[in-house]
């Protein structure tokens, strides 16, 4: 048990040094970041002096180096945009993407699990179906445009005559971009301390989550139905128990174990598709900071982004795979 | 757009007090630091113009007006400048502001570290004549110099020092990065970067005070759409820029209006003069000037405004635009578009059906990658194809740097307003100090004889004159084939009235934010 | 190559049909007839399909040709005549003059190919692995699922920034039009094929137990015919259903990384690069050159989803 773990995270590390040793060999095509640090009056001795001073005139390899000593002491350099230790700046940003990652699961889940369960007990019902297929435009439809078509309905509004009258009724009014006012609860700078930030996360999370949903939903569909026809729930419905019984309290129960460890290794796409939902709502999380980053050749951020993103996951893994051995017994005895 | 019902909801959601003026804006770029001397870009300029000052500063025309000095002359024998300050001036922390803080400013911004050290090259000392007088020798005669220190902001000494500022930080942040203490007419009163940057108004401020606003707050928003969807919606009073596409419908909108200028800014296309060979191999055919000449005669610049520039830019036909100081009168007219002299010109030399890459930024310039796209066919109906190669700026400056092109776009805005900066960056022999924008390698002895003359003559007809021969020059190589000078495009709510300038800082002591009608 | 009756043309003519006619009669087949959603589902995808394989024939102009624009064209309305040339345009035109009918057609050919090639990239990339991960074990069954289980996690978008970024470093620049659209096949297929590996090796677990495989084992046949003539086509169903859900995803992935701007260039656009650039003229109410590609992605990814979902249906045999 203990060598298995020991394995697994052995692997994990090296993961990371492959990761990173990947981003880093990226860096030097993304472009100079140079040209963004200088204005235009440079002359070629400032681009020298600068390239020294940031030490990109250092071979690859002594770059990826230096940055991995720094990193395992907890020091990730300083953004080249913003002068400040790239460490602070993500620790500033990070709670925004948590919390839409955070508000597009729950509701992923919530609708997710509800529709599921409604299509799977009407499997041949027309409303349900009707629910199946529209719930495909959710993956039809690329999510930056879901995203941007939402700011256009919600947020600027389309006019709508009310039938009968010389009234309009606009369906505008949603926040267009941002998080809104943010308070400040435990020390954690939140969107939830006003009615305005909770307003600017309606949008946005509905975007990053519509994915997420249909496909919660169509495994939990799945799975219910595979459930409901095996032998034990023929044999309570043979005992006379009641539908809602039969559908709740033992099929259901029995789905969530697979939904649940999907949801979890989901989280990965979740914080990767936050990116273009935070670049078109200008939502100030690490997604739009990573943006930015490329967009000025800031490798300390790009590199911090990355790595932050593969311990994430590497440790999601990590996780998901230890609960597997606790979970299924044969698995201990290698 | 009847807003009846929304209207109302937000009435009642945000009843404020009527005098509060609070006034927001957006453009796509934050900027990066709060040091005026830390980085030379026009966003950091602009914005820390309503903030900081300088000795002289831009006035609603452009013109240059006294700020912290009230007035200059030249020094005898073009040894330099006097500038003798204005009194009774304080920073926003209080401090006094003296001729003390004018040497330590020079010596701040001109230092290693800092990104605008260049205004400051034909600098050969600072004299404190007393504590409201100073003399900036220099080591030529500097005709145009005030023009050029515009934006050269003064910082105080004391608190610099005190706060371990004393120079700007390039690779790293100090307490200048994110702290002000200017004597401008606003207060930086919080700043997040990327997110959030608050001014308020400075009661100290030694000037007459024509704005209304009680709070300014400033928010980058980087996808277009999304900036025009919060103009839109109200949650924005100013955006910087409207896409050019967006422009005629934001201004038939109901509650907005759209201002339009021209900027400062001119794009052309580069060619790669001291190539051996194209990029593909094949023979360079833009050494030969008629090839050159016929890419300028193929451009159909009227069609590209008309298409792409939504009709609010205007030709350019040489590096400045008519604003400009210096500007050429005698050459004003771009060479026309014909494509039959085009296709002639490109037979003689032999050049027909060509095989070439056009480099374009596709983050940089208004429309960038649909202009290049637009000039790809152009090109194509004369005979030459071009293959286009766009990319993200970040891309884009080390291909050129290196060499890696055949024929590409640029944009130039002279930092002095004058018509000399262009010749010193794009035209002159490619050099250290000289030429540092010049990528194609075009090399006349001529224009380098003519730029040192040009920088130290005093006498504005002389120098005019010979702003003309090198704009006849440039014309007839056809070292570059200037296009159009850029629009500028704000979108502002109604009621907000302000000033916009063709260097397109947003200036805040001109805005006054009036009922929303 | 022996042979075999297969290589007689009249031969495989009859076979094919009858095969085709199998097809038909069978189960599955049965369920396609009775289901109004797969056929219709199945018309609109062979259309669309069809219309952009013979794009050439069917568009009024050739969107990739830069000699043939005009750019006075520009932005006219669909059905109205050109201000400045009197051309009228089915669905108007693009800012740069254009026909939107044309280059939507011309767009779905670059989207449907970059999607197939991606989709069978990493089929065969998937089943290849997840075949010898069950069938060999160990150490290189480890490996092999170790990788996929990193790549399942990973980002999907990301993994393809990153080969995108790498790959137009490396590539000189007048070769990089040509290059983006492999790229793309190349990052799309890469971050893919975990779903077919995990897949076959889950289904090659089970087969490779039953008596038939050992019987083969048994009479000397080497692991590879085993493999691929023995198991493959046991596990095809659910490779079948991926692949179709795969291609939708690949389309829409496509458009994904054409709005982050890795995509195809603008000069030889795909739909999602139209959408992309369509989607900076919502505000400007030029609503075609948006509205138009996007419906045609919607119905492209939706009947392409709606088939693999009826397919998935169809195939499991617990669920009939």
């Amino acid at each position: 048990m203990l060598s298995f773990i020991l394995r697994r995270i052995f692997q994990s590390v090296l993961v990371l040094l492959v990761v990173g040793l990947v981003a880093f060999a990226m860096f030097r095509f993304v472009g100079d970041p140079i040209d963004t640090m200088l204005g235009q009056e440079r002359t070629l001795e400032d681009i020298d002096r600068l390239r020294e001073q940031l030490g990109l005139n250092k071979p690859f390899f002594i770059q990826y180096w230096d940055f991995l000593v720094r990193a395992v002491q907890g020091d990730l350099g300083i953004s080249y945009r913003q002068g400040r230790p790239v460490a602070e700046i993500i620790a500033e940003r990070l709670p925004a993407t948590l919390e839409l990652a955070l508000v597009s699961g729950a509701l992923a889940l919530f609708f997710g699990i509800v529709l599921g369960i409604f299509t799977a007990i009407r499997r041949d019902g027309i409303t349900a179906n009707l629910v199946m297929s529209i719930s495909l435009i959710g993956v039809s439809l690329p999510t930056f445009l879901i995203g941007v078509l939402l700011i256009y309905g919600f947020g600027v509004g389309i006019d709508i005559r009310i039938p009968f009258t010389d009234m309009t009724f606009n369906t505008g009014g949603m926040p267009t971009f941002g998080r809104g006012d943010t308070g400040e609860i435990f020390g954690w700078t939140t969107g939830f301390a006003t009615w305005d930030g909770i307003q600017s996360i309606i949008l946005p999370a509905i975007t990053l989550g519509l994915y997420q949903m249909t496909l919660i939903m169509r495994l939990v569909r799945a799975e219910m139905l595979e459930v409901l026809r095996a032998d034990y729930i023929r044999f309570a419905r043979a005992r006379g128990l009641g539908d809602r019984a039969i559908n709740f309290r033992h099929a259901l129960k029995n789905t969530m174990v697979p939904v649940i460890t999907v949801t979890g290794l989901q989280l990965g796409s979740i914080i990767a598709f936050a990116i273009i939902t935070e670049t078109v709502f200008q939502w100030p999380g690490v997604g739009l900071l990573f943006i930015n980053a490329i967009q000025f050749v800031d490798i300390p951020v790009m590199a911090a982004y990355l790595m932050l993103i593969s311990v994430m996951f590497v440790a999601i893994n990590l996780i998901v795979d230890l609960l597997y051995v606790f979970i299924d017994p044969r698995l201990r005895v290698s | 757009m009847n807003r009846l019902m929304t209207a109302s909801l937000l009435a009642l959601a945000t009843a404020l007090p009527a005098q509060a003026e609070t006034f927001r804006w957006a453009a796509t770029t934050d900027p990066q630091t709060m040091d005026p001397h830390a980085v030379s870009s026009a966003p950091v300029l602009g914005f820390l113009n309503n903030v900081y000052e300088g000795l002289v500063r831009r006035g609603r025309d452009m013109s240059i007006e006294g700020a912290l000095a009230e007035s200059w002359e030249p020094l005898p024998d073009g040894a330099g400048w006097r500038f003798n300050l204005r009194e009774g001036v304080t920073f926003h922390g209080g401090e006094a502001f003296t001729a003390e803080d004018v040497l330590f400013s020079y010596q701040r911004a001109s230092s290693e570290d800092s990104d605008v050290a260049s205004w400051f090259s034909p600098v050969s000392d600072v004299v404190l004549v007393d504590d409201f007088t100073v003399d900036i020798l220099t080591s030529s005669p500097q005709p145009i110099f005030p023009d050029s220190i515009a934006n050269w902001m003064m910082m105080d000494s004391g608190w610099a020092a005190e706060n371990g500022a004393e120079r700007p930080a390039r690779d790293a942040e100090n307490y200048a990065t994110r702290n002000v203490n200017g004597t401008g007419a606003f207060m930086l009163q919080s700043r997040q970067p990327d997110l959030e940057t608050v001014l308020v108004p400075f009661d100290g401020w030694w000037g007459e005070v024509e704005h209304n606003v009680t709070e300014a707050v400033f928010t980058p928003i980087q996808n277009s759409a999304t900036a025009v969807a919060a103009l839109l919606a109200g949650d924005i009073d100013l955006i910087d820029p409207v896409p050019v596409q967006d422009a005629a419908r934001v201004n038939d909108a109901d509650g907005v209006y759209v201002l339009d200028g021209i900027e400062a800014r001119v794009i052309m296309l580069g060619f790669a003069h001291d190539h051996e060979t194209l990029l593909n191999g094949d023979p360079n055919i833009f050494a030969d000037v008629r090839v050159r000449q016929a890419v300028s005669h193929a451009v159909n610049v009227p069609a590209i405004l008309q298409a792409i520039m939504g009709g609010v830019a205007e030709e350019a036909s040489q590096l400045v635009s008519p604003a400009m100081r210096g500007y050429s009168e005698a050459l004003s007219e771009r060479p026309a578009y014909d494509p039959d002299l085009a296709r002639s010109l490109i037979a003689e030399a032999g050049a027909e059906g060509a095989n070439f890459t056009l480099s374009c930024p596709n983050d940089r310039y208004l429309n960038d990658e649909a202009v290049c796209q637009a000039i790809v066919a152009m090109l194509a109906q004369v005979g030459l194809n071009a293959t286009l190669d766009a990319m993200p700026v970040s891309n884009y400056w080390p291909q050129l740097r290196e060499d890696n092109f055949d024929m590409y776009l640029l944009g130039w805005s002279p930092g002095t307003f004058d018509a000399e900066h262009p010749i010193r960056f794009l035209v002159h022999t490619n050099g250290e100090r000289l030429g540092t924008w010049n990528f194609g390698g075009y090399s006349n002895p001529r224009i380098d004889e003519l730029l040192p003359l040009i920088q130290s003559e005093i006498d504005d007809s002389a120098r005019q004159a010979m702003l003309d021969e090198a704009a006849q020059i440039i014309q007839d190589d056809a070292v570059y084939n200037t296009m159009y000078v850029q629009p500028l495009l704000w979108g502002v709510r109604d009621g907000i009235e302000l000033t916009q300038r063709p260097d397109n800082f947003f200036i805040l002591r001109w805005v006054t934010v009036g009922a929303e009608n | 190559m022996t042979d075999t009756p297969d290589d007689i043309p009249a031969v495989s003519e009859a076979r094919a049909q009858s095969r085709l006619a199998r097809a038909w009669d069978s189960d599955v087949g049965y369920a396609f007839r009775h289901s109004p959603v797969a056929m219709i589902s199945a018309i609109v995808t062979l259309t669309l399909i069809l219309a952009a394989v013979f794009a050439p024939l069917i568009a009024p102009h050739d969107p990739f040709n830069p000699a043939t624009l005009n750019l006075l064209n520009g932005l006219t309305a669909p059905g109205v005549p050109s201000a400045f040339t009197g051309e009228t345009f089915l669905l108007g035109t693009d800012d740069q003059g254009r026909d939107v009918f044309s280059t939507i057609l011309y767009g779905m050919r670059v989207s449907l190919f970059v999607g197939f090639a991606a989709v069978t990239f990493a089929l065969v990339l998937g089943v290849t692995l997840g075949l010898i991960a069950a069938y060999v074990g160990g150490w290189t069954e480890t490996i092999i699922m170790r990788i996929a289980d990193i790549q399942l996690t990973f980002p999907s978008i990301l993994v393809a920034m990153l080969i995108f970024g790498i790959a137009k470093g490396i590539t000189p620049i007048e070769y990089r039009d040509q290059v983006a659209i492999a790229v793309l096949i190349l990052a799309i297929g890469l971050s893919d094929w975990v779903q077919f590996a995990r897949v076959v090796r889950g289904a090659t677990l089970v087969e490779k137990n039953k008596e038939y495989v050992q019987a083969a084992r048994l009479i000397g046949r080497s692991p590879f015919v085993i493999m691929a003539r023995h198991i493959l086509p046991n596990v095809l169903s659910p490779v079948l259903v991926i692949a179709t859900i795969s291609l939708a995803l690949a389309i829409i992935a496509e458009a994904t990384l054409s709005f982050l701007g890795v995509g195809a260039p603008p000069t030889e656009p795909s739909l999602g690069t139209l959408i992309r650039i369509g989607q900076t003229f919502l505000f400007s109410g030029n609503w075609w050159i948006l509205v138009f590609p996007a419906a045609t992605l919607l119905v492209l990814a939706l009947s392409v989803n709606l088939l693999g979902d009826w397919l998935r249906d169809a195939l499991n045999p617990r669920l009939r």
